[in-house]
């Protein structure tokens, strides 16, 4: 059984491996050209094949040479702020702008374990007029403030 | 005398009403910032440049150019009072700064790093004024064979000079360049790797990508080590340093900005490098090395001064060639894309007022950041008790708004979204994301640079040698690899990065 002795590089190895061989396949269909009239192609598969060696070289060295350990992850602030991010991207054209920072505020509030109810509603309302001041009033985005049609 | 008169069109373009007042409001943010830790001059630039499209192109550049240099101010407050780097150009600052704190010196670490960064600054822009002029005339002779060997220049110092793992940071480089081609090809029309999504096709924009890696990336990697800390601020009973404190002071200020004037013009270099390279330095020359560990004020006026020199010298290559050469000045050329403004050799003769009213501006933040720093530094210490758990969800909601409303578009948000979990995977596999960014932002430029190369030279690829300035640049290359490949260096630079 072969241990992988550098988690690190080993993963970000195999990363860069998948990432190449992905891009070699998408990329397969793009004109390549010659060196004299490059085409479309001819830069991203170059680039994909020295991504992919690369990475294989990486993952094939951390099997052999020791390297540090991943950190250990919590998985609560990284869902809680991913998430934030999704929702705002979801609400922000159905319901506007004021609603969405509020509800993106608790949502993103709850990564951190020290969250606190009042604080953070108090912390909602008073981002979402932040907003609306600085990004419709002062700098005029055509930004919807409020959207309850849904 | 020419520069005379260039600093005079500078300062009437810079020193009107509105503009100061943009870079009062940079200098301020800057300090804010730099202060907080938690939160860098990368993802704020980010997170305000959508708000620059409604201001004038000079406002705005003279704004986010605050931003960046006055972080280094900010940072070195918490540096010294707290022992926390309110930004990674004061990671070293800690170390000398927080043990004068300690004895009861806080005051005078505190002025020494301002008027230190003040002198710094000073140099650096007129520096800047002197020999920006110089080099972009110079670069007028460059056609695209140059522009590539420089940028493959620019990319091979950013490796060399990358913390950590070189083979890393090379993949991190190809990834980013990669990433860069998505959109269409403007040669050929084909759209690459978009997915057939319509966003896609003008390119991955900037911000977003800048956001995700470095603002979501950094608030991820917070929480995950706990957030919050209990902070127990220094007490500072004079702002005074002593005589003594002022002669052991200036020839490490001197020197601090010597090498952060030369290290901010590399690519990767800018602010952090510099103040690394500046401690090091003091390590080994200064007369009371034996004192460092137990708060030498050397350890402070040095990378003090450095991280702010080179903050000012890394706008060079952009202002004359057009190549960012850090992510924040990556984010400057978005800021003048932005405005309509192509960063280049042109810039200089062709917008005058532009260029010479943000080197006075610089000037002038510089001062700025001084009264701001030092009689108001009890505000910013208070600042200090604004907790993690308040603080981050700010950043959140301003980057997505920020960010949506670059386009109005949700798919920008939902993309912020995965270059932050891909940011946060970076972290935790120690692969940096500031190489990263430079290849993404280069990629299409070198493309374009190299294909058009080609076609001049009809396909012989021996052109980037038989032209004599790119000969240079490509041997200036190879010298930087053969750097990494000499044991000796490998091992300062391992024993740099460890500090």
């Amino acid at each position: 059984m072969v241990r992988v002795k550098n988690p690190q590089d080993f993963w970000a190895g195999l990363l860069f491996l998948v990432v190449g061989l992905i891009a070699i396949y998408l990329g397969r269909n793009y004109t390549f050209g010659t060196a004299t009239k490059m085409g479309p192609g001819y830069l991203p598969t170059v680039l994909s094949w020295i991504m992919a060696g690369i990475g294989a070289f990486l993952a094939l060295r951390a099997l052999i040479e020791a390297g540090p350990e991943i950190e250990a992850s919590l998985w609560r602030p990284q869902a809680f702020i991913v998430a934030a991010i999704v929702i705002f991207g979801l609400l922000i054209e159905r319901t506007g702008l004021a609603p969405s920072v509020v509800v993106v505020t608790v949502v993103a509030a709850l990564a951190s374990r020290e969250m606190r109810w009042v604080e953070t509603a108090i912390l909602a309302v008073g981002l979402a007029i932040l907003c609306v001041l600085l990004f419709v009033k002062v700098l005029g985005q055509p930004l919807t403030i409020f959207n309850w049609g849904l | 005398m020419d520069i005379i008169n260039n600093l005079g069109i500078g300062l009437a373009a810079s020193a009107t009403p509105i503009n100061l007042l943009f870079c009062l409001f940079g200098c301020l943010i800057g300090t804010l910032i730099g202060v907080l830790p938690g939160i860098g001059p990368i993802a704020t630039i980010a997170m305000l440049l959508p708000i620059t499209f409604s201001l004038s192109p000079l406002g705005a550049l003279i704004m986010l150019a605050g931003i960046y240099y006055g972080a280094q101010y900010g940072g070195s407050t918490t540096a010294i009072l707290v022992n926390l780097p309110g930004e990674s150009s004061s990671v070293v600052t800690c170390i000398e700064g927080y043990k004068m704190a300690q004895r009861g010196r806080a005051g005078a670490a505190l002025s020494v790093a301002a008027i230190g960064s003040f002198f710094a600054g000073c140099v650096g822009t007129l520096l800047i004024a002197a020999f920006a002029p110089i080099l972009a005339k110079f670069a007028e002779q460059f056609r695209s064979p140059e522009y590539f060997s420089l940028m493959l220049f620019g990319l091979v110092a950013a490796v060399v000079l990358a913390h950590g793992s070189v083979v890393k940071a090379v993949a991190m480089i190809v990834l980013g360049l990669m990433i860069g081609l998505i959109g269409t090809d403007t040669q050929s029309g084909v759209a690459r790797f978009t997915f057939g999504v319509p966003e896609l096709y003008d390119g991955v924009d900037f911000v977003p990508v800048a956001m995700g890696l470095f603002g979501f990336a950094e608030i991820m990697s917070n929480l995950d080590r706990g957030g919050d800390k209990p902070k127990t601020t220094a007490k500072i009973t004079s702002l005074w340093p002593t005589r003594e404190e002022i002669r052991r002071a200036i020839p490490a200020a001197l020197r601090g900005t010597a090498i952060g004037s030369f290290l901010g013009l590399l690519p990767g270099g800018g602010a952090v490098l510099s103040s690394f390279a500046a401690y090091t330095l003091e390590k080994k020359v200064s007369k009371y090395r034996r004192e460092f560990g137990t708060g030498a004020i050397e350890g402070v006026a040095g990378p003090e001064s450095a991280n702010n020199a080179g903050a000012q010298t890394s706008f060079i290559p952009l202002l004359t060639l057009g190549i960012p050469s850090t992510p924040v000045m990556a984010l400057m050329m978005g800021a003048m894309t932005i405005q309509g403004i192509a960063p280049g050799t042109a810039i200089i003769s062709d917008r005058p007022e532009l260029f010479w009213g943000m080197i006075t501006s610089m000037w002038i933040g510089n001062l700025m950041l001084v009264v701001i720093n030092l009689p108001l530094i009890g505000i910013w210490v208070s600042l200090l008790k604004v907790p993690y758990r308040i603080l981050f969800p700010c950043i959140l909601v301003f980057c997505c708004v920020g960010a949506f409303s670059i386009a109005n578009s949700p798919f920008l948000i939902f993309m912020m979204a995965g270059f932050a979990v891909l940011g946060y995977a970076f972290n935790k596999l120690g692969c940096e994301g500031a190489p990263f960014l430079l290849g993404f932002v280069l990629g299409p430029l070198m493309e374009e640079n190299l294909r058009r190369s080609m076609v001049l030279s009809f396909g012989d690829p021996t052109i980037f040698v038989q032209r004599p300035i790119s000969l240079a640049i490509l041997v200036l290359s190879l010298g930087l690899v053969a750097l990494i490949v000499l044991p000796q260096f490998r091992q300062t630079r391992e024993e740099a990065f460890q500090e």
